[in-house]
């Protein structure tokens, strides 16, 4: 297996012609077997994960799964089948499965799928990397979470330390009907610290640097190493202390503030999920849903506020939502999603984008090789603007500052939203007050995002990775990337009850 | 298409794995899955999938140091060098003071779950049950949803002597229909056969609500008495077992059940229990540690009587496990995944009858945790939510969204319906309930659907 290497494209290089000369058996199958276009993936994921919890090993695991997916077209209908084994006559075998498939869905009449033009390449890519994160003895990983739990554990009140580490690599090698020849490389890192205080039947939590498992990046294990885990772990068990006994966040119509780490989920469930082409077509509908906006809102639709601009990068250094090329072969995108407040730009698959007159904006994954490529984000990023938090919280006369996701909810078209956070603060002419627990807020998505009248700067934004992404039947896990600066928005349900 | 592996293979592909030197305990967790799903939606069929996979999860305690690796690759090889992996990972980690042992020799309850059929089911059979319901969709009216024919065998082997493996198999279709001047109709069928599936009812039980959910209106939110079908009652059930249930969290002090053994936290018509060996549910009847799944009585006559547990957490507590681990390592311990809630007297209509202001929910959406503490959780009604005026259904309404503690929204349950469906909130569980009619449920804010 490639072990990383700086970003960019490479000729196939020799250890994946192997491989990539298996996904290039299995499309010659699907043709022999009657496709009229077919796609494999041959793909190898490996997981490491590892959890302390006050100062004890609570789970120390690794993963590894190989296998192929075929995908194949038959007089206009998909069909897709996947196997563990990846001899010569279960590939047959799994290719002829998929023309099957595909010639059963004839069984309804349907408009034939029409693919955008893409043309094929062949290449390599790597995501970036300077030290790989599999490599770095465990000894020094666990060390690092026992450290940062027994400082949790050292403040008084806590009554759960728990640190965890999550590792992910994937090898994809991606062949196709039409001359695609790719093979590609991800390697995905993450830590993060929980404080839980439990006391007289209340229980407070705080994560750092973000919620459910810590900030993930396409990068290795340098990444881990920047994020502060120990000099961070004594704030955050003490907040979580002291929320105990902090007062409820009340119930009123307010000025909020969103920290960096909650703008990504709020970017995520109002905006990145609701462009999904896929979505609007009616694709999704009967399980995660629909999506308000329409075909014809492009460059129309006043989506948010003037200074909301949204952009979809699968180049973006760091991103979970990064890769060379799609798993349909389309090359890595920046798209603008959202332009001064006005939507403009779908994300879309080569199938889907055909149906409105567009190419696909390249956004097809698949969770692993045992899935059918779907639209996911890629990396879904507000725009940063300009100035700091502190000169946000500064220039606010009554708000509240809510900071880390705790959970999240929206309707199944993507208008009706109420999101938790861990923590808030009363914001009180211009400065940081009251501290207050079970924070949350709801809204109507383009009321709330036309309500927004302040992003801050550069220095403020920060590349998230939302690593649990679900859609899709069979359920799939998707794993995207969010950049996002805190920002502010005016008169916001707070304390719903 | 692929058969059972079986028990005999099953076992000499663990026995690579059970042989490994140098080590206390070893334990070997088998799934074996494969089946295929047809999903349709605008009432054409654009996304249809078959997938085999194998998994060999194998857990190596040696000196209390635990470790835990997987690997697709089912071979005597591939067994080997997971449990060589794991062996690597315990070596490196510290004692868990709390690892109870692995499971012993421990017949589990007989439960046939397997249906060749199912397991055998074709793309085009699929795709002829979709088409039955996609025939039953009135003119302007379309169909989006999913029809899964899948087989799982799961097998677990300990060197402390215990060997369980059990076939099962699931079908599962879901719709929504859709289409008119707006909304929609919501119907699915959760069952371990596919013959007991009925594609015709589904398509034409969710037709009547999408035509019936036509032009909804705006409601105001706030308190109302609810009827909700049995999909929207699973949710407030399986988000129960997530957060009150489960053995690990009632220990913590991180449940709202904690600490409230015996006492009445829900209405007197109400229980709730764990089988996993009823013919009413599905699965397995052991847990993923190899022990066998015990009826357990959760809340008996609305009272708390306790939880579920698995190894690890009934030492941690002074118990028997219950046999109703996850897979290790699992940070939210045991979890009852074949839950049942007794049944009364009504039928859905009876409960619409006796309401003069109220609201009929057919299931909820994306719903999540807003304090566990308290078990409130939010989400928003979807597919089917309808006006109760003076009696009868008056209309539909626009999409609400709750926020909503389960424990008072299951104590202020009057109606008890007398007919349960299988449903379920959660992908890898599901909960036989009845309809419930509930006179205060909150309803927090409004959709514009």
């Amino acid at each position: 297996m490639p072990s990383g290497g700086p970003p960019g494209r490479y000729v196939v290089s020799e250890e994946a012609a192997p491989v990539l000369d298996v996904a290039k058996m299995a499309v010659e199958a699907a043709l022999k077997a009657g496709a009229d276009y077919a796609d494999t993936r041959v793909g190898t994921d490996l997981t490491e994960g590892i959890t302390v919890r006050n100062q004890e090993m609570e789970g120390i695991d690794r993963s590894e799964s190989t296998g192929l997916g075929v995908r194949v077209l038959v007089n206009g209908r998909w069909g897709f089948a996947a196997t563990a084994r990846l001899d010569e006559s279960e590939i047959a075998h799994t290719a002829a499965a998929a023309v099957q498939i595909a010639k059963a869905a004839a069984r309804l009449p349907g408009e034939a799928v029409s693919l955008s033009a893409v043309d094929p390449v062949e290449g390599s890519w790597r995501s970036p990397m300077s030290e790989d994160p599999f490599t770095v003895p465990l000894e020094e990983k666990i060390a690092l979470l026992m450290e940062a739990t027994r400082r949790m554990q050292g403040v008084k009140g806590v009554t759960f330390a728990e640190g965890g580490m999550d590792l992910f690599r994937r090898s994809t090698w991606f062949a196709s009907s039409e001359g695609a020849a790719i093979d590609q490389v991800t390697t995905h890192s993450g830590a993060g610290l929980e404080a839980t205080a439990v006391d007289d039947g209340e229980m407070q939590q705080r994560s750092f640097p973000n919620s459910f498992r810590g900030h993930v990046k396409a990068n290795g294990y340098e990444h881990i190493r920047t994020l502060g885990l120990v000099e961070e772990a004594e704030h955050t068990a003490t907040q979580a202390v002291e929320l105990l006994r902090a007062p409820e966040c009340p119930t009123e119509i307010t000025t909020l503030i969103l920290d960096s780490g909650q703008m990504e989920l709020q970017v995520h469930e109002s905006i990145g999920h609701a462009v999904e082409l896929d979505r609007v077509l009616g694709m999704e509908e009967a399980y995660a849903g629909s999506s308000f906006v329409r075909p014809q809102d492009r460059g129309t639709l006043r989506y948010a506020s003037p200074l909301v601009s949204i952009t979809a990068d699968a180049s973006l250094p760091g991103g979970l939502g990064s890769f060379g090329w799609d798993d349909e072969g389309v090359p890595a995108q920046r798209t603008p999603i959202i332009v001064d407040g006005v939507f403009q730009h779908f994300i879309s698959s080569r199938e889907t984008a055909t149906r409105i007159g567009d190419v696909s904006q390249g956004a097809m994954r698949a969770d692993g090789w045992q899935h059918l490529p779907l639209i996911r984000m890629t990396n879904i990023s507000l725009e940063p603007r300009e100035g700091s938090l502190a000169d946000i919280i500064g220039d606010t006369k009554n708000g509240i500052y809510m900071c880390t996701n705790q959970s999240w909810s929206i309707d199944d078209k993507r208008v009706n939203f109420q999101f938790g956070c861990e923590i808030a603060w009363r914001i009180r002419d211009g400065k940081v007050t009251t501290m207050y627990r079970n924070p949350n807020y709801a809204g109507i998505t383009t009321e709330f995002w036309g309500s927004c009248d302040a992003v801050a700067g550069r220095e403020e934004w920060t590349l998230w990775g939302t690593p649990n992404c679900g859609k899709g039947q069979p359920p799939q896990v998707g794993r995207v990337g969010h950049g996002a600066s805190p920002a502010r928005f005016r008169d916001v349900q707070v304390g719903v009850r | 298409m692929p058969g059972l592996i079986g028990r005999d293979g099953f076992e000499q592909v663990a026995r690579a794995a059970l042989d490994l030197n140098g080590v206390d305990g070893v334990e070997v967790l088998f799934l074996h899955e494969f089946g295929g799903l047809t999903r349709f939606a605008s009432s054409e069929i654009h996304q249809s999938t078959y997938r085999e996979d194998t998994a060999l999860r194998v857990r190596v305690v040696t000196q209390d140091r635990v470790g835990v690796a997987s690997s697709n690759d089912f071979s005597v090889e591939g067994a080997r060098r997971a449990a060589q992996s794991a062996k690597e990972l315990a070596s490196v980690v510290g004692a868990d003071p709390l690892f109870p042992g692995l499971a012993g020799p421990t017949e589990p309850r007989a439960h046939e779950s397997f249906d060749e059929a199912t397991a055998a089911t074709t793309p085009e059979e699929r795709a002829e049950a979709v088409a039955q319901l996609v025939g039953r969709c009135p003119p302007g009216f379309t169909a989006a949803g999913a029809y899964e024919t899948m087989a799982v065998e799961i097998g677990v082997a300990t060197t402390a002597g215990q060997v369980v493996w059990q076939p099962t198999t699931q079908a599962s279709l879901t719709t929504v229909i859709s289409g008119g001047e707006g909304g929609n109709g919501f119907a699915e069928a959760f069952t371990a056969g596919a013959a007991e599936v009925d594609p015709e009812a589904i398509g034409a039980r969710a037709a009547d609500k999408a035509v019936a959910s036509q032009r909804p209106k705006p409601l105001e939110p706030g308190p109302y008495t609810v009827v909700l079908e049995p999909a929207a009652v699973s949710t407030l059930v399986g988000f129960l077992a997530w957060i009150g249930l489960g053995g690990r969290y009632l220990a913590e002090g991180r449940s709202c059940l904690s600490g409230k053994e015996g006492q009445q936290v829900i209405a007197p018509s109400l229980s709730i229990w764990d089988d996993a060996a009823d013919p009413a549910t599905l699965g397995a009847t052991f847990d993923f540690e190899g022990v066998p799944r015990q009826r357990v009585d959760m809340i008996a006559d609305g009272v708390f009587l306790g939880g579920v547990y698995d190894m690890r957490t009934a030492q941690q507590t002074g118990r028997q496990s219950t046999g109703h681990a996850l897979p290790s390592p699992n940070p939210d311990g045991p979890f009852p995944l074949n839950m049942f809630m007794s049944t009364g007297d009504a039928t859905v209509e009876e409960m619409i009858g006796s309401t003069a202001h109220g609201v009929l929910v057919t299931r909820f959406h994306y719903s999540n945790v807003v304090n566990p503490i308290d078990s409130s959780i939010t989400g928003m009604t979807r597919d089917g939510t309808f006006q109760i005026s003076g009696g009868e259904v008056a209309g539909p309404v626009m999409n609400f969204r709750f926020t909503q503690s389960i424990l008072e929204a299951l104590s202020a349950v009057s109606m008890v319906g007398r007919e349960t469906q299988l449903a379920s909130e959660f992908f890898f569980s599901a909960s036989r309930v009845p309809a419930l009619k509930i006179d205060r449920f909150n309803f927090s804010s409004r959709s514009d659907h």
